[in-house]
């Protein structure tokens, strides 16, 4: 067994014996997975695992290190991203990911990508077409 | 700042390119002649040839403590680096068919799985699947 292999299973026992909490979170995490596109919210995330929003909340920092909203983003901006990439329009991406309107779906995508959807659209053709 | 190249230190760049292609599946991006044999050799990722590239680096040939760093953490498992998957039983099971070697199999670690592979080239190379 090498260092590092018994290094996985030392912090392991250590840090991830409740396992749980571990079901609850990762729960968590596969409905957000599946609902992404859905209006979800704190309320409907707690009474899906069946635990207290406030206590869900801070579980979820816990073990993925981010809040289910700032993890929500993510997800939506990433799907966004290959929406985008398979030439969907920005208009239909932007809807498709349970935005409310093109206008904070633009304003988010920029914020969190440094471009507007219509200009990553433009550069990951762009890249793609290089390559092949 | 972007983060748009990082480095993986390699013992041979063609092997490497060979490895980081043809096994894991990455796509060249750049190849550009330098001195002698080196080159400023990127491979990106297939599902996302705008994201960041990797830089094949031959730092190990041409630097001693290079060398001695890469091996250090070879010989203690520790991987170089990471790359996330989305199953990684199943890149587990194509990479052994494929005959790449693993020092981890895949590994519950709360929240994420992890395999532990060779990359052939001086390389401990981690995959995790986030749960």
């Amino acid at each position: 067994m090498t260092f590092y292999t018994s290094e996985i299973y030392r912090i392991r026992a250590s840090v991830y014996a409740n396992q749980a909490q571990l079901d609850t979170v990762i729960g968590i995490r596969k409905y957000i997975d599946q609902h992404f596109d859905t209006d979800l919210n704190l309320n409907l995330l707690s009474n899906a695992r069946f635990v207290s929003k406030y206590h869900l909340l801070r579980l979820f920092k816990r073990y993925y290190g981010v809040t289910p909203k700032q993890y929500l983003t993510d997800k939506r901006i990433e799907k966004s991203k290959a929406y985008l990439r398979e030439g969907k329009s920005v208009m239909e991406t932007c809807f498709a990911m349970g935005f409310e309107s093109p206008c904070s779906f633009t304003t988010l995508f920029k914020s969190r990508t440094g471009q507007r959807p219509s200009e990553f659209q433009k550069s990951a053709t762009f890249a793609k077409s290089v390559i092949s | 700042m972007k983060v748009k190249v990082i480095s993986i230190l390699v013992l041979n760049q063609e092997k490497a390119l060979d490895f980081y292609t043809n096994k894991l599946g990455f796509v060249k991006k750049t190849d550009i002649p330098l001195d002698g044999d080196s080159r400023w050799l990127t491979v990106v990722s297939k599902e996302e040839q705008d994201g960041p590239e990797i830089l094949l680096e031959p730092g190990p040939l041409h630097f001693e403590p290079a060398r001695i760093y890469q091996k250090a953490l070879f010989d203690a498992g520790i991987p170089f680096t990471q790359f996330n998957v989305d199953d990684v039983q199943a890149e587990y099971e194509r990479l052994l068919a494929l005959g790449v070697e693993f020092s981890l199999p895949p590994t519950p670690m709360g929240t994420v799985k992890l395999a532990v592979l060779n990359d052939t080239c001086g390389n401990n190379i981690q995959l995790v699947e986030m749960l």
